[in-house]
């Protein structure tokens, strides 16, 4: 049964609309593209940011991420996905790369022997735009165990590799995988996730 | 913790996978396993489209410039691929004739014409790298004198230049940065296109 969702904003999982503009695009039609960037630009931009920690490189990511968007948009299947989670998964790709290439790595490196072990106790409250969105997942968050959801934030929030995940908790590397596993699974039933 | 001579269940790692918690290696590894895995690509699709959700939570509105930055590159992009399709076209033409001939300068410069498309593809291989205040040049050269047929970019590529006329041979000349209307220099080669 499909639990009862907020009214979607700028954009969620099930926008046919932002389907059919990205199939557009893949066609090469730009101004489908213009309108594919009016609705992702800010969680594409926005996520990156949030992995990068910065926005200069973030923009820059961004960029990156948003013209692979534009090349690969004729790959794009709306029957094995929607629009959305296609597009987010490419910005979450490109700026986990960026966060563990060889420099990045490095200044991470110091960042991170000094956040250590001290997890940020709630990666969702540093967030950024108040929407209704980002209060659900907030919610969703909330709603599984300590370590379901440290590992999720430090996953995907973070760029965290999940053996990272594993040292900064101090856990086994079978409880992240499981954890993390876990964890989306009540977190898609929560959210009543579509594709 | 992994146990000798036990082989981990590369099933558990469908949730790392999704939220990009896996290094290259074990990425590849997965990925692999997921193309032959009866039930895993169904629970991974779930598992990215719920890390997805987690991505919109963190939108925030991008700085207005990068969308102008963003769409110049797909603009860019698109004539790139539509002259790259014209190449394409020219190369595969029915009356296209080949000229190359060794510059004066040293390498090679070669054309593809079709006088039907009225245009033709300049290739070099092997000039000299010129400083940046100047530019290779293309000349359509014909009765009525030489006339300018475009520059050629520092990253050799090919060239499409159109306004080829029947009887043009095809010169090529060192000039000032951002070229001239006329040349200025002797030609360092000049290609007759075969009867």
């Amino acid at each position: 049964m499909e639990p009862i969702r907020p009214a979607p904003e700028a954009v969620s999982g099930g926008d046919t609309g932002l389907d059919a503009l990205l199939v557009l695009a893949g066609h090469g039609d730009q101004a489908a593209f213009e309108a594919v960037y009016d609705r992702v630009a800010a969680p594409v931009f926005g996520l990156i940011r949030r992995v990068l920690r910065d926005s200069a490189q973030a923009e820059e990511v961004a960029q990156e991420a948003l013209l692979e968007v534009w090349r690969t948009a004729e790959r794009f299947d709306p029957a094995r996905g929607t629009a959305v989670t296609w597009i987010m998964t490419i910005a979450h790709r490109r700026a986990v790369d960026r966060v563990r290439s060889a420099v990045a790595a490095a200044q991470r490196e110091a960042r991170a022997a000094s956040a250590l072990p001290s997890v940020p106790a709630d990666e969702v409250a540093e967030a950024v735009e108040s929407s209704l969105e980002a209060g659900r997942v907030r919610r969703c968050l909330d709603g599984l165990t300590e370590l379901q959801r440290q590992s999720i934030t430090l996953a995907y929030y973070s760029g965290y590799t999940y053996p990272q995940v594993a040292s900064a908790l101090g856990v086994a590397l079978g409880t992240v995988k499981t954890r993390i596993r876990d964890g989306l699974k009540r977190l898609r039933d929560c959210l009543g996730v579509r594709w | 913790m992994r146990i000798p001579g036990l082989r981990p269940n590369p099933h558990a790692l469908a949730g790392a996978y999704a939220v990009d918690a896996l290094d290259g290696t074990e990425r590849t590894r997965f990925a692999r396993h997921l193309a032959s895995c009866q039930t895993c690509p169904a629970e991974v699709r779930w598992y990215v489209a719920t890390a997805a959700e987690l991505g919109l939570a963190a939108a925030v509105t991008p700085p207005p410039a990068l969308k102008g930055r963003v769409l110049a590159d797909v603009a860019a992009l698109s004539r790139a691929r539509s002259v790259d399709a014209e190449i394409a076209a020219l190369l595969s033409a029915p009356d296209a004739l080949v000229a190359s001939a060794a510059t004066s300068a040293g390498g090679t410069a070669t054309v593809v014409a079709s006088l039907g498309a009225a245009a033709m593809v300049f290739t070099g291989a092997g000039l000299p790298v010129l400083p940046p205040s100047s530019v290779y040049e293309l000349w359509f050269v014909g009765a009525g004198g030489a006339r300018p047929a475009g520059l050629v970019p520092p990253t050799p590529a090919a060239v499409l230049a159109a306004g080829l006329s029947g009887g043009d041979a095809i010169g090529v000349t060192v000039e000032p940065a951002g070229g001239s209307p006329a040349p200025t220099t002797t030609a360092i080669v000049v290609l007759t296109l075969p009867a």
